[in-house]
């Protein structure tokens, strides 16, 4: 099946070579020591309206500091954002607006939620910050808490957070972020901290929001399985670069980026008995200063070509890019990725 | 205590893994740890929690055993108390752990954990049994030098080694769980959270235990590292031929690694089977849903549910099974007696579930009366 769809969803948020960078002194030379990280590098991506991205990594590859520059908490080195078409100033402070557009939930609920206050506090104060009537938070808070699952609501709004679950707690967070009304929700690994049994009942939720209510979902993870379950799309990154990133399942289906195989190859699989077999050599040390292609210090394949030149992007089928020498021979491709939709899973050719 | 494992284990159809690897020279099917009833509390009175209910299982040498289960579910509690490691509030309430150690003239003797002395005790730790803490990446002394952790160790140990052995040893270690000899003089934030890992696995291997206890090693790192540890491990095992218990909340990851499996929920065990059956024809309920909870790298994307609900408050706990909240296969009796652990016929597994008492009317769902698939060869190398 070739037909993969042309993105047909609004795009509500853009971003456009977004980088950025964070100077840390090098601990034990002299004073003036600085080493430069790249955190995140040259990363374009579209969050589209009833759609998931998912966005996959290994720790220290940037994910975070990607989510939170579209949140506009960290502000980027370089880079545009765009929120509905229009472009947001570089530097101008984040507005209450665009937070009612676009909301954060963070990994651990436990850490992110008052812990001092009753559920209805923690939901009820956005609301009246974004001018919400008094008379109506109430009625408002236990709405936006059917949403999430957590019935009944009553009984919720005067829990504490201690007296819920983990995954309890994160319904509560996702609440607490749709409460404003938002058209883009970004997930920073929403449920790596929860029990496994209810982790699915969080992807699904997320699912759902973005099939029933049209919201535009980036879904950060390190898991590639559940990205594969979850997104319509997917980004895999290493040390701040996208190194890898797929419409449908094709990425996982057939990787074709070395991080990604090794990524994929290290998921535990018990349907298939022989993956136990140690795979790629101790991991190497990710640094950011490299000339060549960052991953070449693990890689299996990397050539002295890889050490010295940085590889560019190629396209490698429909929605399919990978930033890998190996796919020389392939269309370089165009700087700006757009997102496209594959309906079930497209096939590359 | 219903739930007791037959003192004569039969060697079931489970692959073995193992026979290669023995090189204690002691047969297989010796325990290397008997738990029977054990149970353990926190607190006293109306605000006590049984977070270990009446748990018993055998381990035989030289073959790994994972416990599964949720958060919650008295994973660490149970290890924990068995060697003695447990704090206040927790009491050993019930039960006893043997621990059948080997000296070196291969002479075994059984000790019950539950009531050693601290001086049996401090015998026992380290040289027969060790464990990898949950926390382990936080459990190494921030201001001491890596090569400190192994010395501690082998000074208390092995009273006879001089300075420069004892370095040796410790530079060997890390050999086997691939650091270098220059890591010794590092402090643990200069290691990266994998690297401390294998500190701790190297430090748990010193004296050469027969039972290595590990909780969690790889919960915090990340897929790529977890799979090094993971293979590095099975390597150790079949050179050392040391018994596992491997504890994880990741049954994908066991049913790699084990070669049998309890799935621990509410402080009980539920089920416990040969890890190939277990994941190929799961009995429990719970089993079955923890299998579905995991989405699969191939096929088709379909739609699966987890587990609805959530796991019980201990302190509350529900009336009867204690998974019947959650489960779709509640009957009316579930919501009033409680199963134990049963034989399951001659299957060489066990299950807590009324579904597979035969004095039970209902028919096993399908789902749940799968036959495990002619599997016979080794799998592993
Ligand atoms: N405020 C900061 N100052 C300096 N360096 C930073 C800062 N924030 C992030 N970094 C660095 O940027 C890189 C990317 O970090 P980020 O938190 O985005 O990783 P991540 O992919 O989210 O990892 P994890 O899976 O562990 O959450 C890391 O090398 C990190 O050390
Ligand atoms: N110090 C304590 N006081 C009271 N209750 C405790 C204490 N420590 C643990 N518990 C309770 O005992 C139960 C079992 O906890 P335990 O840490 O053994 O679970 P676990 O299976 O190891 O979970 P995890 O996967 O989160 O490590 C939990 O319900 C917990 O709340
Ligand atoms: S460019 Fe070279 S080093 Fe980088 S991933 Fe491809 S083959 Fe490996
Ligand atoms: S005993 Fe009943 S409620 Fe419990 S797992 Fe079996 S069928 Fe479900
Ligand atoms: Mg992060
Ligand atoms: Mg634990």
């Amino acid at each position: 099946m070739s037909d993969v769809e042309l993105d047909t969803g609004a795009v509500q948020l853009r971003a456009s070579h977004l980088s950025r960078d964070f100077t840390t002194r090098v601990p034990g030379r002299f004073l003036r020591a600085k080493r430069v990280t790249h955190a995140v590098e040259d990363v374009s991506l579209d969050l589209v309206a009833g759609r998931v991205l998912a966005v996959v990594g290994e720790s220290g590859s940037g994910k975070s500091v990607l989510a939170r520059m579209l949140a506009r908490i960290v502000t980027p080195t370089s880079g545009e954002l765009e929120l509905r078409g229009t472009p947001i100033a570089p530097k101008a402070k984040r507005d209450l607006a665009y937070a009612a557009m676009v909301q954060l939930v963070l990994q651990d609920p436990f850490a992110s939620i008052n812990p001092v206050h009753q559920i209805r506090h923690s939901l009820e104060r956005p609301l009246l910050i974004h001018g919400a009537e008094r008379a109506r938070v109430g009625e408002l808070a236990r709405s936006v808490l059917e949403r999430v699952s957590l019935d009944p609501s009553d009984r919720f709004l005067d829990r504490y957070p201690h007296e819920l679950s983990g995954g309890q707690l994160q319904r509560v967070s996702i609440a607490r972020a749709l409460c404003v009304k938002p058209q883009v929700l970004l997930a920073d690994e929403p449920i790596s901290m929860l029990d496994v049994s209810v982790r699915l009942g969080i992807l699904n939720l997320l699912k759902g929001l973005c099939d029933d209510e049209n919201l535009a979902v980036l879904y950060i993870t390190h898991d590639i399985a559940s990205a594969r379950y979850l997104a319509d799309e997917t980004i895999v990154m290493y040390a701040g670069q996208v190194v890898e990133r797929s419409v449908g399942t094709a990425l996982v289906d057939e990787p074709t980026h070395p991080y990604t195989q090794l990524l994929i190859a290290s998921v535990p699989d018990p349907s298939d008995p022989t993956s136990i077999a140690p795979r790629a050599a101790t991991a190497g040390v990710m640094d950011s200063s490299v000339v060549g292609c960052r991953f070449a210090p693990r890689c299996p394949h990397a050539s002295a070509r890889c050490l010295a030149e940085s590889p560019p992007v190629f396209e490698i089928g429909p929605g399919h890019h990978s930033r890998c020498w190996l796919q020389e021979g392939n269309r370089v491709a165009t700087p700006v990725l757009t997102t496209r939709r594959g309906k079930g899973g497209p096939t590359t050719t | 205590m219903s739930a007791t494992i037959p003192r004569e284990h039969e060697p079931t159809a489970v692959v073995d893994v193992a026979a290669s690897a023995v090189a204690t020279g002691v047969t297989r099917n010796e325990p290397v740890l008997e738990i029977e009833g054990f149970s353990v509390d926190y607190g006293v009175g109306a605000s006590m929690v049984r977070a270990v209910d009446d748990v018993t299982l055998r381990l035989d040498r030289s073959r790994v055993l994972g416990i599964a289960g949720e958060s919650g579910s008295g994973k660490s509690t149970l290890v924990y108390a068995m060697t003695r490691l447990l704090r206040a509030p927790g009491v050993i309430s019930g039960g006893r752990a043997l621990l059948h150690t080997t000296d070196d003239d291969g002479v075994v003797t059984p000790v019950n954990l539950v009531e050693a002395t601290e001086s049996q005790l401090r015998k026992v730790r380290w040289s027969h049994v060790s464990i990898v803490l949950q926390s382990a990446l936080s459990a190494l002394n921030p201001v001491l030098r890596i090569g400190r952790e192994f010395d501690e160790v082998l000074k208390t140990h092995r009273k006879e080694m001089t300075r420069a052995q004892r370095r040796a040893r410790a530079v060997e270690l890390l050999r086997l769980v691939g650091l270098t000899e220059d890591r010794l003089d590092r402090y643990p934030h200069e290691l990266s959270g994998g690297q401390r890992q294998r500190v701790m696995i190297a430090v748990a291997l010193a004296l050469d235990p027969e039972l290595v206890i590990m909780d969690e090693p790889t919960t915090a790192l990340d897929v790529v590292t977890q799979r090094e540890i993971i293979s590095e491990l099975a390597t150790l095992r079949a050179r050392f031929g040391f018994a596992m218990i491997f504890i994880t909340h990741d049954l994908s990851l066991l049913v790699e690694l084990a070669d049998e499996i309890a799935v621990m929920y509410a402080g009980s065990i539920v089920e416990r089977a040969g890890a190939r059956e277990l994941y190929e024809a799961p009995r429990h309920p719970y089993t079955l849903g923890l299998l579905h909870s995991f989405p699969p790298l191939h096929g088709e994307r379909r739609e699966l549910t987890g587990i609805p609900g959530s796991p019980p408050d201990l302190a509350d706990p529900p009336t009867g099974c204690r998974f019947a909240p959650r489960c779709t296969f509640v009957m009316a009796r579930c919501l009033s007696e409680r199963p134990t652990l049963r034989e399951l016929g001659d299957e060489g597994r066990s299950v807590a579930c009324w579904l597979f008492d035969p004095a039970s009317e209902s028919r096993v769902p399908v789902e749940l009366s799968l036959a495990p698939s002619a599997r016979q060869t080794v799998g592993e190398p």
